[in-house]
C-alpha cells in the first residue's frame, strides 16, 4: 500500500507517498512556498492563487496546494516568472487591504507583511480608491471582524464547515464587494471560535481577549502543554518576560490536539498573571497571629510542625490532579515512603463529569494529570481511583494537613467553598497558586508555587500519552516553588536536624 | 588649506620687545573688558547676555526638546497606539497602554501615554518611527526640577500643557471618515485648538 513517488523540488529528488501534493511535500523538506488559503489542518480550497510553481513541460504556473506529485515531476518555487507570479499575487491580496498597520493586531505576525518583506516589495500599480467595507463587527464571544482587512482566503469558513461542523461563517456579495460573514442574526457561540484567529492570515478576525494589550513583536512564546483539561494539547504561552506578565496561549501542532485547542484552554494564562496569584508565604504563630514570612520561613515552620507530630497518623495530604508526574513522584516518596503517610486523598470537584467530551478535544475532566496521579498513587501503594474526598479529609483525624490545590481555581466552581471548609479544620498548609487563598484571613498557613509555564516536567493525559512542560519562563512570584523543591527543602530541614 | 587667523605670540608682539609682549597683551584685555563694563553699564539693552529665565530664549523648531502629542482637529491626540515609538526607544522610556476608543472611527488610542523623562535621551526615535505624526520633539529645554517633581510625563501634560498654548494639530490630519461606521450620537466636545505660535512655547 505504501506506493512512493519520486519527483524533484528545486533540483532535489524528493520521495513523498503517492497523493502528496506538492506544498505538503515543500514543506516537509523546509521549501517555503508562499500561501494564504492552505492550511495543513484543513480541506485543499485553492482560492488565493499565491502558491503559484513551475512545472518544467507544462505552459503555465500551477498552484502547489492541489498539485499532486507525480513520478518525474520537476518542479521549481523559485524561477523568475514564479517569482514575479507571487509578487503581483500579492498586490491583488493588497488592492483593498486598509493597510491600517498601527492599530491591528495582527501586525508583527501577518502573512500580508511577512511575504511583503520576502516575496513582494514591488510599487503598487492601484490609483483606484480602495473598496471600503464594515469593520469592528461583533461575530462572536472572542471574535471581533474587520472585513476590509480580510484576503477572502476562506480559511475559516472551511473551519466552521470541516472542524466544528457548525458552518456559521460565509462568503457574501461578489466581486470586490464579497466579505466574509456571520448569516443574519447568528453569532459563533463554540468553545473554538479563537482558532479563526489563529488560522486567519490577516487581521481579519482578532480576539477580543488579547485586543490591544500587547504588540507581538514584545512577546516570547515559549512550549508548553494546556493544563485546562485532560486532553493534554500542545500549546505555546505568550508572555513579556521582562514585565512576567502572560497574554495568551495558542495552540501547537501536536499529537493530542492536531491544529487547533479550545477556547477555555487559552484561559489558562489567567491564573498565572500577578494580580491573582498568592505572591508571599505567610504562617501563624503560636498565638494565633498570622503574618507573612519567606517561602524558607514557611516550609521551616510546616517542617517543624510535622517533625513535632507523628507523620503516619497525624499528616494527611490532599493532592489536586493538575501537577507534574515529577512532582507526583517526589511529594510520595517523602510523604509515604519516608514518613509512612497513609492519609492521602485527592481534591476533585465533587460535581465533575469526568467522561464527558465535546467530541473534539475539551473534557470533562478539568484536570491536565489525573492519569499520572493515579499512576503516582499506585505506585506509591495507595489505593487509587478518581473521586472526590473532602468529607473523608474532614473526618481523618489529622492534626496537619498539606492541602495542594489545583492551579487553576477557575475551572473549580466549588473552589472557594472547599477552602473555607478546610479552613475550619486544625492546621491546613496550603501549597497554591491562587490569591483568593491569601485574601482569605483564616487560612493559616500558605506556600505560593509555581505555575505550569514556570516549571519542568511532564503531565500524562487520558490516553496516557506524555505532555512535556520543558522551557519555563521566569515566575512573576519570584519565591515561587514547586512540589518537588518544597519536599526538597522539608527533607533538608529533616535531615539537618538528624530526625530520619 | 584652510587657515586660522590667531592673535600673534606675546613674545613676538613687538611694541617694546620680547618679554614686554605678555604686559600688553594683558593690557590690551583688561582695557577690552574695561569698555565692555562701562558700556554695558550705559546701554545694557544693547548687550548679547539674556537675563534667563525673565527673558525667554528661544531654540529652534528643530530642536529636541521635551515631547509633546499632537492633535486632531477635533481636538482627541493622534496617536493611535500602535507602540512604533516604544519599539523604537533605545532608552525603553515610553510606557503606552492602549484601549478601545468609543469612536470606531478611532478604534484604537492609548488610555495611558507615558515617557519618563529621566529615562529619555532626547534621540528623537520615536519620532521618526511615528507613522501618524503624533508624537515630536519641540524646542522646550527648561526641564529642571526638584526631587518631588513630576519626572513621568503624562498623556495630558504631553499634548494638553500650558505652553503648548492649547495644543498642536498636526499638519497630516485628514478629515476622511469611514463612511459604514457610526460616529456616536453625543460627540465629544470639540475643543478649540489653537494653532502652534512658536515663541509661544516656553
Amino acid at each position: 500500500m505504501s506506493e512512493t513517488v519520486t519527483f524533484k523540488l528545486n533540483g532535489k529528488d524528493v520521495t513523498v507517498p503517492k497523493g502528496t501534493t506538492v506544498m505538503e511535500a515543500a514543506r516537509r523538506e523546509s521549501v517555503a512556498i508562499p500561501h494564504f488559503c492552505w492550511h495543513p489542518g484543513l480541506s485543499v480550497a485553492g482560492v488565493c492563487r499565491f502558491c503559484m510553481v513551475k512545472v518544467e513541460g507544462r505552459p503555465k504556473l500551477e498552484i502547489a496546494c492541489n498539485l499532486q506529485a507525480m513520478d518525474g515531476m520537476d518542479v521549481k518555487t523559485d524561477t523568475e516568472d514564479a517569482k514575479s507570479a507571487h509578487k503581483w499575487a500579492l498586490e491583488f491580496h493588497l488592492v483593498n487591504h486598509p493597510l491600517d498597520c498601527p492599530i491591528c493586531d495582527q501586525a508583527g505576525e501577518c502573512g500580508l507583511q511577512d511575504y511583503y518583506m520576502s516575496v513582494g516589495k514591488y510599487q503598487s500599480q492601484m490609483t483606484r480608491p480602495k473598496v471600503l467595507k464594515p469593520k469592528m463587527l461583533d461575530v462572536g464571544r472572542d471574535l471581533v471582524l474587520d472585513t476590509e482587512r480580510c484576503i477572502l482566503c476562506s480559511r475559516c469558513v472551511r473551519f466552521e464547515e470541516e472542524v466544528t461542523k457548525t458552518g456559521a461563517l460565509g462568503i457574501f456579495d461578489r466581486g470586490d464587494r464579497a466579505i466574509i460573514g456571520t448569516y443574519p442574526g447568528t453569532k459563533i457561540e463554540h468553545n473554538y471560535q479563537t482558532n479563526l484567529v489563529d488560522i486567519c492570515p490577516v487581521g481579519a478576525f482578532t480576539s477580543r481577549d488579547f485586543r490591544f494589550k500587547q504588540r507581538v513583536w514584545f512577546l516570547k512564546d515559549k512550549p508548553a502543554t494546556c493544563p485546562g483539561c485532560s486532553t493534554g494539547c500542545s500549546v505555546d504561552v505568550y508572555g513579556k518576560p521582562e514585565t512576567r506578565t502572560y497574554f495568551r496561549v495558542k495552540p501547537r501542532q501536536g499529537e493530542a490536539n492536531g491544529h487547533w485547542m479550545c477556547d477555555k484552554g487559552r484561559e489558562t494564562y489567567r491564573h498565572l498573571n500577578q494580580d491573582v496569584r498568592l505572591r508571599l508565604a505567610f504562617t501563624t504563630g503560636a498565638k494565633g497571629h498570622r503574618h507573612e514570612t519567606s517561602v524558607a520561613g514557611a516550609i521551616e515552620d510546616l517542617a517543624k510542625r510535622i517533625s513535632s507530630v507523628n507523620p503516619a497518623s497525624d499528616v494527611a495530604l490532599l493532592v489536586a490532579a493538575q501537577y507534574t508526574n515529577e512532582e507526583y513522584k517526589s511529594l510520595f516518596d517523602f510523604f509515604v515512603r519516608d514518613l509512612g503517610v497513609k492519609k492521602v486523598f485527592q481534591w476533585r470537584e465533587p460535581t465533575e463529569k469526568i467522561d464527558e467530551f465535546d467530541g473534539l478535544l475539551y473534557r470533562g475532566d478539568h484536570n491536565a494529570n489525573t492519569r499520572g496521579l493515579q499512576d503516582a498513587l499506585k505506585e506509591a501503594g495507595l489505593p487509587a481511583g478518581v473521586k472526590s474526598e473532602f468529607d473523608a479529609v474532614a473526618h481523618c483525624g489529622a492534626k496537619i494537613i498539606i492541602a495542594i490545590t489545583p492551579e487553576i481555581p477557575a475551572t473549580f466552581p466549588s473552589f472557594d467553598k472547599q477552602v473555607q471548609s478546610l479552613t475550619e479544620l486544625e492546621f491546613v498548609s496550603f501549597w497554591t497558586l491562587a490569591g483568593a487563598i491569601g485574601d482569605n484571613k483564616k487560612v493559616k498557613h500558605a506556600i505560593p508555587m509555581k505555575g505550569f509555564a514556570e516549571k519542568k516536567g511532564t503531565f500524562t493525559n487520558h490516553a496516557g500519552g506524555a505532555g512535556a512542560l520543558n522551557s519555563p519562563f521566569p515566575s512573576p512570584v519570584t519565591d515561587g516553588k514547586d512540589i518537588s523543591e518544597i519536599v526538597a527543602a522539608l527533607k533538608n530541614w529533616r535531615h539537618s536536624h538528624g530526625s530520619r | 588649506m584652510a587657515v586660522v587667523k590667531v592673535a600673534p605670540p606675546p613674545h613676538d608682539s613687538n611694541i617694546f620687545q620680547a618679554g614686554w609682549g605678555y604686559i600688553t597683551t594683558i593690557a590690551s584685555g583688561m582695557w577690552k573688558t574695561l569698555v565692555i563694563f562701562l558700556k554695558q553699564l550705559v546701554h545694557i539693552e544693547k548687550t548679547n547676555t539674556l537675563e534667563w529665565p525673565e527673558q525667554p530664549s528661544n531654540y529652534s523648531d528643530r530642536f529636541k526638546g521635551k515631547h509633546f502629542l499632537t492633535l486632531r482637529d477635533d481636538g482627541e491626540v493622534r496617536c493611535t497606539a500602535c507602540f512604533l515609538c516604544a519599539t523604537n526607544c533605545p532608552a525603553d522610556c515610553i510606557h503606552i497602554e492602549a484601549g478601545n476608543h468609543p469612536d470606531n472611527h478611532l478604534e484604537k488610542f492609548p488610555v495611558r501615554f507615558e515617557i519618563d523623562i529621566l529615562r529619555c535621551v532626547f534621540c528623537g526615535y520615536c519620532e521618526e518611527a511615528c507613522p501618524v505624526d503624533a508624537i515630536r520633539l519641540g524646542p522646550e529645554y527648561a526641564m529642571a526640577g526638584t526631587e518631588g517633581g513630576k519626572w513621568v510625563y503624562t498623556k495630558e501634560y504631553l499634548a494638553e500643557r500650558k505652553q503648548l498654548s492649547g495644543g498642536v494639530v498636526s499638519v497630516k490630519d485628514e478629515n476622511e471618515k469611514h463612511p459604514l461606521l457610526e460616529t456616536p450620537k453625543a460627540n465629544r466636545n470639540a475643543k478649540q485648538v489653537k494653532s502652534y505660535v512658536r515663541h509661544g512655547v516656553h
